[in-house]
């Protein structure tokens, strides 16, 4: 999936947000036409594959393909000639990338921080991209990053996009440190959002080992803290560990102390790990087979379900898992991103299957081989 | 206060970086019970526990940890709130948070109200002392005056749910009077926006279609008596004919045709003749459809009270044969069966999960008046169902006051209920302020008089705490001995299963 | 394996020598044994809490009389039977008694030493949030971060 095409631009004085169009018939103000043939109407720019000679609107001309574009989407148009995908139309898969500033640093991200202050432009960007989503958009997830970084102007996007979009669950990925601080929380709560949740990493029961996942002394404490006073507003919440090597020992002790100190949560999430970003330069710390972990998750998910929580188990194969887990497997990988390995094609389960991450492909259980109708090669 | 301190690089670091720098650390409140030759068991103070080998709790103690040999059990340890590297530990305020949710079944206050409707009964049970088998209505069945007040000072609790149970006697020989009360509850307690429970124990003997199509029209619970096979039940439950068994039978199969299986329940009583066949009623209720069983010792008012060796001896055949029930239970649970035991499933959610657990017998504060009031057939109020027992043979210590001349302030928060209060908290009574089981277990002085006479009870002799201690050490011991009977228990602790 | 140096040697191996003869002479005196119907055990003062003893004791009410003296720096405990016990029996009580006496020193301690954390633990439970605590650690990213800023 292609984000980001480049041209030639004309007359880009400034940051320009509009929503691609290639019908004639189609007007509106925050329109940009895409076409060999500029089409007179009011459009705020214009994308083209040729050269273009002169233009009255900004141009970016001489693009490689815009095929990846399609009517709807909403993009992002630089003075460097860079045209950014913000926000696809056709996907049920939009973030809203608040920030690359993280307080956290965790071995397996797969997004790695960067430490410049970008989120002046990003909150700018965002302030214009959100009254252009479509009102019927059913989810958008914010990440970063860590998005709280944004402080005041966090709270104002979710404002925005609560007013713009009532309709949209916003799904939030948080590392929930910051709301240790309970104005925080409380901030947070005045928004009033129902369909607003977090998604917040609790890696172990014990802090030495999650402040080492993720890279940050007092994280632990931080995010527990901040779980409960989020709670205490009655912000939903949703618990994800990624399993990984460092995680899996105390696996099982974590989901008892997520039933007994965050019983709140309305949803736990169980993720196999991603192998990008950082995870390939720590991959010796970090990897363990799927396949040699089915234990402990079989145990954590059963012990959290049977006590009535919410449990899900993302970026996981059927096949590398005992059938028993299947009803908590879920297709999570979003689009652009999900793939299947050449010998998935013969499996009867291919549909059911959440598959990989494209950049998994490289590195994924050894356990993986197709599975035929009526016989399972796990069960016995 | 955060503080404001940049990292250079983002290099990563290793696992050692990221414990606290602290030479020692700090215990937090936690107490432990020996379990077996081999094992003993920390509780810390929200009910948190963990079983561990013998003589941790004194290597703990006296700081003989060390963070990288023991480095799992320190983990354990700092993560279960047992021991904490600060002072003040860091999250002290989630543990605080944990300790109001596990007490907050006093936010409820009284919740069960009892009305004893009728004292008459066609039953002569042997281990029943107070019901009398007589037609006499006017002087053994409630007045309608009493049960007019009865339902006001229900209503006056700032619970909002509320459970109204019909006891006798045999409570639908008196099934007008009942209706009587349900009719008067219903639009006062809708205008009070409160929800009512309307429970009937009963034997079944006297039950009709009539009675069932009421209680399907209005939501009525039954709950009735069952305590075994037919030789153990008609046994304990004498009446003319001798045939409570084939009544009781036949009143479960007609109540399920009309209510369903979930709206009738049954419990069962241990007499001496029970005791030898622990088998045979697990298997009785198995088969008569019931997928729970509420194992309940003799109550201490069968026993011949203030007798402390025969006492004894009592309650440790009770326990002997509550161990080969449970383990009979097991057996059903570990063919595939859901099939649960309630007293077990009490404790275990107490020692389990992190929520309140209101058992009227297993509280602190005790459930005598917090929890539960009962009005008896003569206006009279007592703190529980015990408590009119003990009435009976003449003893008034718990009587709180009466219908005809008593406010909600005299009865609830009046010199008795205070003088009560002093000796509901297990926290402070001698014996329990040590013992580890202290959250699982629970303070009632009214077993404390009737047994021993004091209602701070002794200990050393009180079938309570004898009873108790073992049963919450043998259910620990249970599941940490076999990871089955571990899931197993989970089970019967799930929220999913409320069966 | 350590290395000290001779005269540190010397001092620890003194030490050792002074602890473990009145350790010896200690037991001598007051060496804990069966007498008759009675248990005679002690307990150094400056090791079990008065505490301890007393909790420890009440557990043996039920069989025994039981008397405390204190006697130069030993607690002294009499428990004497109330009924007929067999000697086999009262070695066992003997032991338990040992045991238990070790173990509600240890539950005392416990209680002593947690006894302000407890207190604040309570209190906070039966308040609306007033008297919760400023977090731990540092929050900030290498930007620059404050929760009480207001704008990123």
């Amino acid at each position: 999936m292609i984000f980001r095409a480049k041209g030639i631009p004309t007359g880009v004085n400034d940051l320009i947000v509009g929503v691609i169009t290639r019908n004639p018939d189609h007007h509106g103000e925050s329109l940009i036409w895409v076409g060999d043939e500029f089409n007179y109407g009011s459009y705020i720019a214009h994308l083209s594959c040729q050269s273009i000679e002169a233009s009255i609107v900004p141009t970016i001309a001489n693009i490689q393909a815009l095929d990846h574009l399609s009517d709807g989407d909403i993009v992002s148009i630089g003075q460097d000639g860079i045209v950014r995908t913000v926000y696809r139309v056709n996907s049920f898969y939009n973030t809203i990338l608040a920030t690359e500033r993280c307080n956290s640093n965790c071995l397996m991200c797969s997004q790695p921080p960067k430490d410049r202050n970008d989120i002046p432009y990003l909150f700018e960007l965002y302030r214009r991209v959100i009254p252009l989503i479509p009102k019927d958009c059913l989810e958008l997830t914010i990440s970063g990053g860590e998005p709280t970084l944004m402080g005041e102007y966090f709270f104002e996007l979710l404002e925005l996009i609560t007013r713009e979009l009532p309709k949209t669950d916003i799904h939030i990925l948080t590392n929930g440190r910051t709301f240790a601080w309970n104005h925080f929380a409380e901030r947070l709560a005045q928004i009033g959002n129902p369909r607003m949740m977090l998604g917040i990493p609790v890696y172990a029961d014990y802090y030495q080992v999650h402040d080492y996942i993720v890279q940050a002394r007092g994280a632990f404490d931080q995010t527990i803290l901040g779980l409960h006073n989020l709670a205490r507003y009655g912000i939903r919440l949703e618990i994800r560990v990624v399993l990984h090597q460092q995680s899996i020992p105390r696996l099982s002790r974590l989901a008892r102390y997520i039933f007994k100190n965050l019983p709140f949560a309305e949803h736990v999430t169980f993720m196999g790990l991603e192998y990008t970003g950082y995870t390939p330069h720590n991959i010796e710390k970090l990897w363990i087979d799927p396949y040699d972990y089915n234990k402990e998750l079989t145990e954590a998910v059963e012990f959290l379900a049977g006590q009535g929580m919410h449990v899900s188990i993302y970026n996981a194969q059927l096949c590398v898992m005992p059938e028993r887990l299947w009803g908590y497997a879920r297709k999570s990988i979003s689009d652009w991103k999900n793939d299947y390995l050449p010998a998935c094609q013969a499996c009867s389960k291919l549909h059911d299957c959440g598959g990989l991450f494209t950049w998994n492909l490289k590195k994924c259980s050894a356990h993986i081989q197709p599975v035929f109708e009526d016989v399972n090669l796990l069960t016995s | 206060m955060e503080t404001l301190s940049p990292r250079t690089n983002r290099k990563f670091k290793d696992i050692g970086y990221y414990a606290e720098q602290q030479s020692n650390y700090f215990l937090l409140p936690f107490r432990f019970h020996r379990l077996n030759d081999d094992k003993e068991v920390l509780v810390n103070e929200v009910g948190d526990h963990l079983v561990v080998p013998l003589g941790t709790a004194g290597r703990i103690i006296q700081r003989q940890l060390s963070i990288e040999e023991d480095a799992d059990l320190y983990g354990d340890l700092v993560a279960g709130f047992f021991i904490a590297e600060q002072e003040v530990p860091a999250l002290i305020d989630v543990l605080a948070t944990r300790y109001r949710t596990k007490k907050s079944f006093l936010d409820q206050f009284t919740s069960l109200h009892l009305f004893v409707i009728t004292l008459r009964c066609e039953h002569t049970c042997h281990y029943c002392q107070v019901s009398r088998v007589t037609t006499n209505k006017d002087e053994f069945d409630m007045r309608y005056e009493h049960i007019n007040k009865g339902i006001e000072l229900m209503l006056q609790s700032p619970s909002d749910y509320l459970t109204m149970e019909f006891q006798g006697g045999e409570a639908l020989l008196a099934f007008d009077k009942i209706v009587y009360a349900i009719e008067r509850t219903k639009p006062l307690a809708a205008k009070l926006e409160k929800q009512v429970t309307y429970v009937i124990c009963t034997n079944l003997a006297v039950l009709d279609e009539d009675i069932l199509a009421y209680c399907k029209t209005n939501n009525v619970l039954l709950s009735t008596s069952l305590d075994g096979p037919g030789f153990i039940h008609n046994q304990n439950r004498r009446r003319p004919g001798n045939n409570s068994y084939e009544l009781t039978i036949k009143g479960i199969e007609l109540a399920r045709k009309w209510l369903g299986t979930g709206n009738l329940s049954a419990l069962m009583t241990t007499t001496n003749l029970s005791l030898d066949h622990p088998t045979e009623i697990v298997d009785e209720y198995f088969q008569q459809g019931f997928r729970s069983i509420f194992l309940r010792p003799v109550s201490p008012y069968g026993f011949a009270l203030k007798n402390e060796k025969k006492n004894k001896y009592e309650i440790e055949r009770f326990i002997n044969f509550y161990k080969k029930a449970l383990h009979h239970i097991l057996d059903y649970n570990k063919r595939g069966e859901f099939f649960r035991e309630e007293y077990a499933t009490i404790i275990l959610k107490k020692i389990l999960t992190p929520f309140p657990v209101g058992y009227v017998d297993l509280n602190s504060p005790a459930g005598a008046i917090t929890n539960v009031i009962l009005f008896n057939y003569d206006g009279a109020v007592y703190a529980s169902d015990e408590s009119r027992m003990l009435a009976e043979s003449g003893d008034f210590t718990f009587r709180l006051g009466h219908l005809d001349t008593d406010t909600y302030g005299d009865i609830f928060y009046g010199e008795k209920a205070q003088a009560l209060s002093e000796v509901m908290v297990n926290e402070t009574l001698p014996g329990c302020s040590e013992c580890a089981f202290q959250s699982y277990c629970g303070a009632d002085p009214v077993h404390n008089h009737a047994t021993q006479g004091s209602v701070w009870g002794y200990r050393p002799t009180s079938t309570f705490c004898q009873k108790n201690m073992e049963l919450i050490r043998y259910l620990i011991e249970l599941m940490d001995g076999d990871p089955q009977t571990r899931q197993i228990f989970e089970g019967w602790i799930s929220q999913r299963r409320a069966s | 394996m350590p290395k000290y140096s001779y005269p540190i040697m010397l001092l620890t191996l003194r030490m050792f020598l002074i602890t473990h003869t009145i350790h010896v002479i200690a037991k001598m005196e007051n060496q804990n044994h069966i007498e008759g119907n009675s248990i005679f055990a002690y307990a150094d003062e400056r090791l079990f809490s008065k505490e301890a003893i007393f909790k420890c004791l009440y557990w043996y009410g039920d069989h025994f009389h039981t008397t405390v003296n204190i006697n130069d720096g030993y607690y002294q405990l009499q428990l004497t039977t109330a009924q007929e016990i067999s000697r086999e029996e009262l070695k066992l009580f003997l032991q338990k008694l040992e045991r238990d006496l070790i173990d509600f020193n240890l539950r005392d301690m416990v209680s002593k030493e947690t006894q302000n954390v407890r207190d604040l633990l309570i209190a906070k439970a039966f308040s609306n949030g007033e008297l919760d605590e400023d977090p731990p650690g540092e929050i900030s990213d290498p930007v620059g971060f404050s929760v009480y800023e207001n704008k990123g």
